[in-house]
């Protein structure tokens, strides 16, 4: 069993079984000992909450390395200042570009007038692709935020 | 801004350093007592929530002679026992609460 525990603790990041790795195998082959002599069903329960275990915290450990963990984990977490100016001057860039879109586009028309039926720019339909896109990234961060603070309430145990 | 409430596994665990440093087969054994049998941790919970408390400097590796890798001990740091002093009196203030609304209820 044993090695079978070693083999599952090979899905921790490497920095965590640096650390832990043999500790949690001489605590593991001390509760095996323990539960040596007890009934086939309390030793499979014993086999099963360390495999459900390991399984959990492994996937926990690569989440919080993948550093999802500093969005969701920490209530003192704020975006850095360049990101704030950055995306100000993302947003400001993509304002201006629909704005000058609009006004050579006005422009253009009325030199040109069309011979058919009048065509209004679709300025509402691109401002609203534009926020609907906004929205569902936004849906899809706190959707992330909800499952990493989920799993760290969870504690599974 | 406030810390969020601990989990009851973290808060055994941390119960469970309060008195004396302790080792992880210790420390499972001891959570177990503490709850009468009802909280029982995988290796796998103990080691995230130990490595957890060490990245926030609550607990430390305890510096012992000659302590195989495989019997490392943990003790609370200056921060991680006025921590769960806090964590203790928002209990007690919560447990206090909780007794005068059930008394006024039966009364």
């Amino acid at each position: 069993m044993l090695r079978i525990y070693q083999r599952l603790l090979q899905l921790y990041p490497g920095t965590h079984r640096r650390n832990f790795e043999d500790e949690m195998s001489a605590v593991f082959e001390e509760l095996c000992g323990d539960v040596a002599t007890k009934a086939l069903a309390t030793r499979l329960l014993f086999y099963v909450r360390e495999g459900s275990g390991l399984l959990f915290g492994a996937f926990r450990e690569h989440w919080r390395q993948s550093g999802i963990r500093r969005f969701s984990m920490q209530g003192e977490f704020r975006f850095p200042k360049a990101t704030w100016i950055l995306m100000t001057i993302i947003l400001a860039g993509v304002v201006t570009a629909i704005e000058k879109g609009e006004a050579i586009s006005a422009s253009y028309s009325r030199l040109n007038p069309p011979a058919g039926p009048s065509y209004v720019p679709g300025q509402h339909a691109l401002l609203s692709g534009i926020a609907e896109s906004f929205l569902v990234i936004y849906g899809l961060g706190l959707l992330v935020w909800a499952v990493a603070f989920v799993l760290r309430r969870s504690e599974a145990h | 801004m406030e810390a969020a409430p601990l989990t009851e596994p973290v808060l055994l665990i941390l119960f469970s350093l309060a008195d004396q440093p302790r080792h992880g087969y210790s420390i499972l054994k001891d959570v177990e007592k503490m709850s009468d049998g009802r909280v029982v941790l995988s290796t796998g919970t103990l080691y995230g929530a130990l490595r957890r408390l060490l990245d926030d400097g609550w607990i430390e590796r305890a510096a012992e002679k000659n302590t195989p890798r495989g019997r490392q001990a943990y003790k609370l740091t200056a921060l991680g026992r006025k921590s769960l002093q806090l964590e203790v009196g928002r209990l007690k203030h919560l447990t206090r609460l909780a007794s005068l609304r059930v008394a006024v209820r039966e009364s």
